[in-house]
């Protein structure tokens, strides 16, 4: 194993194409209990595009990605070090509410949880918990989101069923639409298309493909095909640690470690 | 092919995949065991209602009566009289002659039989120009033609042969002819009453047009010895300013009389020892073209008069206490029902004893009605001749009537719950004596002639009351609580709390009762304002600490780990609750001070307050300390049904929720709850049906009292604690025992369609809110 792997720097083609880094993690290290999770990791994901956590199960992926948000909250006995910055602020700063972290930084779920009540309500959730009650408003950001996740078409005339009656890709897609009708900066998409089938799969990919016009989006995913087709920059992980991350192509065609060609090549993972 | 002949389909299965004979009859019986099982318990759930029912069905039947043989006598008959079996009876004619028959057929003769006759002994001149016959009593009273009166009685010696059949003899027994009336005037009514302050003997004569009654009180011993003289109460005259005298009608009590004239006039006088005293006069049908009175006949009690108009409108008219207009509160007459209307004009109304039925014939028809509910029980065509006289027997189980053709028709009565009805039980019913109707249980009292009063209303009143506190203090604590434990508690200190509220689901209720009619019932008299202020601050302390908590800087309370709030809570509410009852003294004196009705002074006392300012009664055992503790034994139920929902919502939900930017209170508002609600619905209808069939809580803390009031300082009695509190005393059979077993089945019906609507609405959530 490289030692410096886990603190490489990259300076990718973010730079060249005016980008600034968005979402900064420094020598972040990470505990449940007395297990290390993470182990120092280093990363920076630039601004509207889309990044791949890639790597075997307990790598420690992700664990980063719940902590973007700072989901891993509610667990017990958990410790950090170091820190994460969005948008030039750390996350921990305690002037920050936990809430209106996560009112910037939007998740999706492996599996599709949409709640026991109307595809209406479920799209325009975040926005009435907000305080929104202008039904107009509403309205608008329902069919805003839902036409942004590309599902508006198939659902338009059935606003008011219950949204679990939607299969499993439309409870997906219906997931994302909840997750950026309040619009929020960063997209967390924790092994989206785990789940569903290959033609699911492929229209959620499309639908990263046009989301990242407008948000930061990072990904978690286990298949490589779908790393090498959505993002822009990939980062393995092995073991907790960050073991390369750099330009998609690079990762996929050249990647400069031997962990990460063993696991791409399928030798282990 | 090769595959075939290397597996020949008659080849034996290898002994490793057989499955042993022993496993598949085991799976066999005990498939059938448990179908069986499983059919036993709707079995039994369906028996009992089945009993239930069968035990409150003879309640609504109406009474039954059979024919039996009529007795030939002869058409100059007016009165008769008959003995305790209805096997001897006789008829009385208009010369007081006696002529006793047969019923049956004997060995000595056959049905029909003439077995006696009897004539009075009168002096030449004397002529019987009155009689009147008791049946139920054997008493023929003669008035004569000049002023005399002779008491006739009769009773039967009953002698058995060896083979044990039983004889009766008529044994007759008659007074000396007495003056009783003005000399020399003819009687032209009388009238003999055996009350229980004496014998009273009344009889009409007319002078001159006018009617005058004499009414006397007569030695015990009249009719058999004839030793000593009546006591003549004064005569009085009644016709001196209406015109004549239609009917008397004398209550077995003696002492008083009814008097009706032809034009419609009651006029009620009271007979003490010495004189006769006018008390009140009325017209029930004063308000009708026609009104005078059809017919009339006095209730078992005598403090009833039913009445028919000539148009076949009946009324019952009652002697009760009402408010005079110089505001004494007086018993007099007033009419307490408006009846059916009859078909034709009354010819006769005839009493029952024992209970509140009578016979009215009118129209062609005999109908037996319960006064009390109004029900008809009983109608029939009535004989085509004229009616002469209806007696129902001392037992209510046989009814004889005599008709001018001189046939004794009878008929053997089987009503065994006469003062049941639909009305009885739901209605507000107008019982004798009462100033107003009112839903009234009052199952058994002191006195015999007493009329049990079965109204269930005030008793599901009751029940809904006791559940309604019960639930008042219940629900929103479990609720609260089981969202609390499942959604914000440390998993650690929730392992404990849960076990233990499970733990006091299993507290026996009668130790609850007993705590709470005999430890808590007197503290929370004792302490009744102070409890109340720690109650009505608890919550908005709870609340102003949230508050306060929240607009703490974040870094303050980041320093307190998620689910340890409490520890903050609980000292400031405690604090708050200490607050409150240390200001109670000072609240109750500034707010609640009444001036003592026995001392005069001014007193700072809450229940006094209550009492005087509400108009409403406090008692120590009520409806706030049941609650309280009711709601003990629902709290653990109904929290251990909706924390299991609760915690059994998937945390990919509440993560979504979080993740969304929702707080933690908006996810488990908008989230949790609606997906869990299916459950907590579950759990509150449980705790419902655990509070409304609560019996030996409300037996040992309510007091038990049947009254209808919203007041939550005093007590209820529940159709579950009636049950139990009567049942042992209830004799089986009997209306008051088929009444508790309504009582059940009303309660069976409360519990079932409740909670049959919840489940529907449990069904509905669940729909709505599934997860996938």
């Amino acid at each position: 194993m490289n030692p410096s792997a886990s603190r490489i720097k990259v300076q990718p083609a973010t730079e060249s194409e005016g980008r600034k880094d968005y979402i900064r993690i420094q020598d972040y290290g990470f505990w449940y209990g007395a297990k290390k999770a993470l182990d120092a990791i280093s990363l920076d994901v630039p601004e509207r595009r889309v990044v791949a956590f890639i790597g075997p199960s307990g790598c420690g992926k992700s664990t980063l990605l719940r902590n973007l948000n700072r989901m891993n909250d509610l667990v017990d006995g958990i410790r950090h070090e170091g820190d994460i910055q969005i948008a030039g602020r750390s996350i921990y700063d305690p002037g920050i509410e936990v809430i209106s972290l996560r009112r910037r930084v939007g998740m999706v779920f492996q599996k599709s949880n949409p709640f026991p009540k109307s595809i209406y309500d479920n799209v325009v959730y975040a926005l009435r918990i907000m305080g929104v009650t202008d039904r107009a408003l509403l309205d608008e950001a329902c069919e805003t989101s839902l036409r942004k996740a590309a599902l508006w078409d198939e659902v338009k005339d059935r606003l008011n069923d219950s949204a679990l009656g939607l299969s499993g890709g439309q409870m997906q897609r219906l997931c994302i639409a909840r997750a950026i009708a309040n619009r929020p900066e960063i997209l967390l998409m924790d092994e989206p298309c785990s789940a569903l089938d290959p033609i699911a799969t492929g229209k959620i990919e499309e639908l990263i493909h046009e989301l990242k016009a407008q948000f930061t989006i990072v990904i978690v995913t286990h298949s490589m095909q779908q790393a090498a087709r959505v993002s822009d920059h990939t980062a393995f992980f092995y073991l907790g640690k960050l073991i390369e991350y750099d330009t998609t192509e690079k990762i996929f065609m050249n990647p400069s470690q031997a962990q990460t060609e063993a696991y791409i090549s399928g030798r282990f993972g | 092919m090769s595959e075939n002949s290397k597996h020949p389909p008659d080849a034996p299965i290898p002994a490793r995949f057989q499955v042993s004979r022993f496993t598949l009859l085991a799976d066999t019986w005990m498939g059938r065991l448990i179908r069986f099982g499983g059919i036993s318990v709707v079995a039994a759930v369906i028996g009992m209602l089945v009993f239930l029912i069968c035990q409150v069905l003879p309640l609504f039947s109406g009474a039954k009566l059979e024919p039996l043989s009529p007795v030939s006598f002869e058409k100059t008959a007016v009165g008769f009289g008959e003995d305790e079996y209805g096997e001897l009876p006789f008829t009385c004619d208009q010369t007081g002659t006696l002529v006793f028959r047969r019923a049956y057929s004997s060995s000595a003769s056959a049905p029909g039989a003439v077995v006696k006759t009897w004539s009075p002994t009168l002096t030449p001149g004397q002529k019987v120009t009155a009689l009147r016959t008791y049946p139920r009593d054997g008493i023929v009273v003669l008035g004569l033609s000049d002023g005399n009166v002779i008491e006739v009685k009769v009773t039967y010696k009953i002698t058995f042969d060896e083979k044990g059949g039983r004889t009766p003899q008529p044994q007759i027994l008659a007074s000396p002819a007495q003056p009783l009336g003005r000399n020399l005037l003819p009687c032209l009514d009388v009238w003999s009453v055996k009350g229980p302050n004496g014998h009273l003997v009344i009889c009409r004569q007319q002078e001159a047009g006018r009617d005058f009654l004499t009414a006397a009180r007569l030695p015990e011993k009249f009719a058999s010895a004839g030793s000593g003289l009546p006591a003549p109460v004064k005569a009085f005259n009644i016709a001196s300013d209406i015109p004549e005298l239609e009917r008397v009608l004398v209550p077995s009590t003696a002492d008083s009389v009814i008097v009706i004239r032809k034009d419609g006039e009651v006029r009620v006088y009271t007979i003490d020892e010495e004189d006769v005293t006018f008390l009140q006069s009325f017209r029930p049908f004063a308000s009708l073209p026609d009104s005078r009175i059809a017919a009339a006949g006095l209730i078992f009690g005598n403090v009833s008069l039913v009445v028919n108009s000539f148009s076949g409108v009946e009324e019952v008219w009652s002697i009760y206490p009402q408010v005079q207009p110089d505001g004494q509160s007086l018993r007099r007459w007033g009419k307490i029902h408006d009846c059916d209307a009859l078909a034709g004009a009354g010819k006769g109304i005839f009493p029952a004893v024992g209970n509140k039925c009578y016979l009215t014939v009118a129209g062609g028809r005999m109908q037996i009605r319960n006064m009390t509910n109004g029900s008809l029980r009983w109608d029939a065509p009535a004989p085509t001749s004229e009616i002469r006289q209806v007696v129902f027997s001392r037992n209510y189980d046989r009814l004889t009537v005599l008709s001018a053709d001189g046939v004794l028709r009878r008929w053997s009565v089987e009503d065994y719950h006469p003062e049941a009805s639909w009305n009885t039980f739901f209605g507000k019913i107008w019982y004798e004596g009462a100033s107003a109707p009112a839903y009234t249980w009052q199952s058994s009292s002191g006195a015999d002639e007493f009329e049990a009063k079965y109204s269930l209303v005030p008793l599901l009143y009751g029940t809904i009351k006791g559940t309604f506190y019960a639930l008042l203090f219940a629900i929103p604590i479990a609720l609260l609580a089981a969202i609390y434990v499942s959604q914000f508690l440390r998993p650690e200190l929730k392992k404990i709390i849960k076990p233990t509220m499970e733990i006091m689901a299993s507290l026996p209720s009668v130790v609850l009762g007993f705590l709470a009619g005999l430890w808590l019932a007197p503290i929370v008299d004792a302490n009744l304002l102070p409890l109340i202020c720690i109650l009505a601050a608890l919550a908005p302390a709870a609340l102003t600490a949230g508050f306060a908590w929240s607009s703490l800087p974040q870094p303050i309370r980041r320093k307190v780990g998620p689910g340890w709030e409490f520890a903050y809570l609980i000292p400031f509410v405690v604090f708050c609750g200490w607050l409150a009852w240390q200001s109670a003294p000072l609240i109750e004196s500034t707010f609640f001070s009444v001036k003592d009705v026995a001392s005069g002074q001014n007193i700072s006392d809450f229940r006094e307050w209550w009492r005087q300012n509400s108009g409403w009664s406090y008692d120590s055992r009520n409806s706030i300390v049941v609650g309280f503790v009711m709601g003990f034994a629902v709290i653990p139920i109904v929290f251990t049904i909706a924390e299991d929902a609760l915690s059994n919502v998937p945390d990919a939900l509440v993560s979504g929720s979080l993740a969304l930017g929702a707080s933690r209170w908006q996810t488990v508002w908008s989230v949790v709850v609606p997906t869990a609600i299916s459950g907590i619905v579950s759990g509150i209808m449980i705790g419902f049906g655990r509070a409304v069939g609560e019996t030996m809580i409300v037996v040992m803390a309510t007091g038990n009292t049947p009254v209808m009031e919203a007041n939550p300082f005093n007590g209820m009695r529940t159709l579950s604690a009636n049950i139990a509190v009567e049942l042992p005393e209830a004799a089986v059979g009997h209306t008051h025992y088929r009444a508790l077993f309504l009582g059940a089945c009303c309660l069976f019906a409360l519990t079932f369609v409740i909670n049959t609507f919840a489940e529907i609405l449990r069904q509905r959530l669940r729909e709505r809110y599934k997860v996938v």
